[in-house]
């Protein structure tokens, strides 16, 4: 069966109305899972698996990656309003999108991400069905000195992610590589920076560093600031809550950035959608005609991250369904399910099961409009919760987070951890030091470090690979060349005052 | 019947007559938690699932049961927490070797797996020593030969240091002297797609894990990580069949109670399982996974447990691992 006839085939297996009917819910299921933070995908498709045994294979499979993508779309919700990731997915998104909201854009934001996610989801789907085999080969090419070569990459992004002073920014991201670095070691079992404490030992898990750093900070400064009586303004009127023609235009690009580098980071095991939303942040900025108005609420750098987790789930179902990988935790779970029902993913499911293969793939193009369907209604629906007043939101607000970090554990420890964590971001906030390092050198630590031992490892301690592989070596150059920027910037400076000074 | 059950229960509360002397048996009165240290959808999450959605199609017990997902510190999150439950008959827990790997290794895990109430073992998972199709090693004696030429240039990729595959790596070296080394991913995808990716050279993996690769002529086997020869790869030789003789290390699940728990509550959930096993869900369930349903009761799991882990002990400290138990 070739692409277009197996996709014909699985729209006619999508289209049957048990099967819309769960694509609906999952997809409505996903939305609600990716609003609320603590609660993930994971969780709630490990919690209806049982639920789903009763169910045909196609509509049960269907609904349970509608959750998976679903909670991308929702995600970036409470990012917006609140500065609060409901998902590790969208914490980029909280950067411009919440500087949007504080602008009185909320609407638009909201608009532009629902869009934003729609295009690069459907962009993803469309490049999984096209390219999975192709693409899927070259995510095997991937080898260690490439990880590392790309976390670096993505770490060099910290110059684009730093305000005025760079030192300080790169203080954040120590503090966030040595976060990271806290929990047992993978390579020895060893456990480091513990502290005798043993709900250290896994680590510390990224939302409640996400929600305290970003949401409850956030909170503390604003109670400081007494006169507000309202979080943020919200003007009435239609056209203040759906995105303007002008800033739809200035994400032209970034809907075609996010789709591709979303896509892409999605098919290599084990980088996550996190990674591929900083990453298509950081292109964004590099390639803007106006880079300082980053993190100043500009609609592109909303679009950019947003649209990357979500062409994301496209790129991670590659290595699931064509090889049998899962490259994170919600794959590895849909894995799982796939096997209990009695489908084998791996090289032979498109030839032995393609009522699954090709009716999951067309109900994610079905998935994706139902999404935007239901997400575009909600927008103004969910602008009004700004105007609650400060007295209750706040309230909310804190209730919110700590229920989200215990529920990620279910350990009192953690909302302890919350609340240094908030504590450390006001701080920070206050003296002057970005945040979003922090969380870029969580993100990063832990898979950079694996990444360069296991070089070392593999090539007996010679760094030499690095440098040989292509690849590698490519990414490594770019990383370096984008370091450099900000001394461009300087030498720029100092030629313009010389100029201006000889005149 | 059931009237005067609730109502005896009701009146038993109300006069605060302590039940249980009264009561022969022991019988659940709440929902059974289980203790899982995995999240929602690891191996242990489904193997859990699993026992729950028999013992419900079975009406094996008399109230509900729900897993408790306590990840964290590997084992440590999810023992301590069954540590606190301490006398408790509504809670237990599934345990696998990294219950019996981590208190060595770990200062703070202080909660070992001796000190719980041992229920069961359900069940023993093989493992395949796999290579990759277009590997120049047909054999396992292949493998070993190269190795021996080169030391150190042939790599595996596994998980954790403390996890089966190194120890059974350490003791193929020192059964033959051919040493190869080990490089960890966190993950199974990963270490899978490092070895089709053609980055490192073997895996020993489950087989459940590799059956797709291997159906679909991508990887190959050079031995089974077993007692007797899998049905389903039973051209592939065992360890011992090829040549090479290592003490067998099983990796295992079972069930285990809190510390101090009632005779009467540990004999309930050893019948509880000991009918599980029985049942034809059970059997497919061992069948699709290729686990190898060696049960063993209550008695026989605390023998095999504090023999096993003076075992394992001694492959962590030949391998370098600094034990501190």
């Amino acid at each position: 069966m070739d692409t277009f006839s197996g996709l014909l085939h699985g729209f006619s297996v999508a289209f049957q109305p048990a099967n819309l009917f769960w694509c609906f819910v999952g997809c409505f299921l996903g939305t609600i899972v990716g609003i609320l933070p603590g609660l993930g995908p994971a969780a709630t498709i490990a919690m209806l698996l049982p639920l789903t045994f009763q169910m045909d294979p196609s509509g049960g499979i269907i609904m349970l990656c509608g959750i998976y993508y679903g909670a991308k779309y929702g995600g970036s919700t409470t990012s917006i309003l609140l500065n609060m990731p409901g998902e590790a997915s969208s914490v980029v998104s909280c950067l411009d999108g919440y500087q949007m909201a504080r602008k009185g854009r909320a609407g638009a934001a909201l608009g532009i991400a629902a869009i934003a996610s729609f295009i690069a989801g459907t962009v993803g789907v469309v490049a999984l069905t096209v390219v999975a085999p192709p693409i899927a080969a070259f995510a095997l090419s991937f080898s260690s000195p490439e990880y590392f070569a790309l976390m670096c990459l993505g770490l060099s992004l910290v110059v684009l992610l730093t305000g005025p002073s760079l030192v300080k920014g790169l203080l954040s991201l120590l503090i966030g590589l040595w976060l990271a670095s806290i929990g047992t070691d993978l390579f020895t079992a060893q456990s480091r920076f513990t502290f005798g404490r043993s709900e250290l030992l896994g680590g510390i898990e990224f939302m409640i560093v996400a929600i305290g750093v970003f949401a409850l900070s956030e909170v503390l400064a604003s109670i400081e600031n007494r006169e507000q009586t309202r979080l943020l303004p919200v003007p009435r009127g239609l056209r203040n809550l759906l995105p303007s023609w002008e800033e739809l235009k200035a994400c032209r690009f970034a809907f075609l950035n996010g789709s591709v580098v979303g896509f892409i980071v999605g098919v290599l095991p084990g980088a996550g959608s996190a990674i591929a939303s900083f990453i298509s942040y950081g292109v964004e900025k590099a390639v803007s005609r106006h880079p300082e108005k980053f993190g100043t609420g500009v609609p592109e750098g909303l679009a950019a991250p947003e649209g990357a987790n979500n062409a994301d789930t496209g790129g991670a179902l590659v290595p699931l369904l064509t090889l049998g990988i899962p490259g994170g935790g919600t794959t590895a779970i849909l894995l799982s399910a796939l096997v209990f029902w009695g489908i084998k993913p791996g090289p032979l499911m498109i030839t032995e099961s393609p009522d699954i293969f090709w009716g999951l793939v067309a109900s994610m193009y079905i998935g994706n409009v139902v999404l935007l369907i239901l997400n575009l209604p909600l927008v103004p629906l969910f602008a009004q919760i700004l105007r609650i007043p400060v007295y209750v939101l706040f309230p909310l607000i804190f209730g919110i987070a700590i229920v989200g970090a215990y529920s990620t554990s279910g350990q009192i420890f953690d909302v302890a951890l919350l609340a240094i964590f908030g504590l450390l971001g006001y701080l920070m906030v206050k003296f002057g030091f970005p945040t979003a390092p922090l969380i870029l050198g969580f993100v990063l630590g832990d898979p950079m470090e694996r990444a360069l031992r296991q070089s070392l490892m593999m090539s007996q301690g010679d760094f030499l690979p690095m440098l040989s592989r292509p690849l590698a070596a490519g990414m490594l150059c770019l990383a370096v060349l984008i370091l450099l920027v900000p001394f461009l910037g300087q030498i720029n400076r100092w030629r313009v005052r010389a100029i201006t000074e000889t005149v | 019947m059931l009237k005067f059950t609730l109502l005896g229960s009701a009146l038993a509360l109300l006069l605060q007559v302590p039940l249980a002397p009264a009561m022969a048996e022991f019988k659940p009165t709440r929902p059974i938690e289980i203790v899982v240290h995995g999240g929602p959808g690891s191996g242990n999450d489904l193997f859990a699932r699993s026992i729950i959605a028999i013992v419900e199609q079975e009406k094996l017990a008399p109230v509900r049961m729900q897993v408790a997902n306590k990840p964290g510190g590997g084992s440590t999150t999810a023992s301590a927490y069954l540590a606190s439950k301490k006398g408790d008959p509504h809670t237990i827990g599934v345990f696998t070797n990294i219950w019996l790997t981590d208190p060595l290794l770990q200062e703070e895990a202080n909660n070992p797996l001796t000190s719980m109430t041992p229920i069961a073992r359900m069940l023993v998972e093989p493992a395949l020593l796999v290579v990759k199709a277009d590997s120049p090693y047909k054999s396992l004696q292949d493998l070993i030969n190269a190795a021996k030429e080169k030391p150190g240039q042939i790599k595996q990729s596994g998980g954790s240091i403390t996890a089966r595959e190194n120890i059974i790596r350490q003791l193929i070296a020192g059964a033959t002297g051919a040493r190869w080394s080990f490089i960890s991913f966190p993950s199974g995808g990963e270490r899978l797609a490092a070895l089709l990716g053609g980055h490192v050279d073997l895996m020993i993996l489950e087989p459940g894990e590799a059956n797709e690769q291997i159906r679909s002529g991508k990887l190959r086997v050079l031995a089974q990580v077993a007692e007797t020869r899998l049905e389903t790869f039973k051209d592939a030789p065992t360890l011992r069949e090829a040549g090479v003789s290592i003490p067998n290390v099983p990796q295992t699940r079972g069930i285990v109670a809190p510390p101090a728990v009632s005779e009467d509550s540990a004999k309930y959930y050893e019948d509880l399982m000991a009918r599980v096993v029985k049942t034809e869900a059970w059997k497919k369930y061992l069948e699709t996974n290729f686990f190898d349903g060696s049960f063993a009761n209550s008695k026989d799991t605390r023998e095999f447990l504090v023999s096993y882990q003076d075992d394992i002990r001694g492959y962590l400290k030949e391998s370098g691992a600094k034990v501190v138990r």
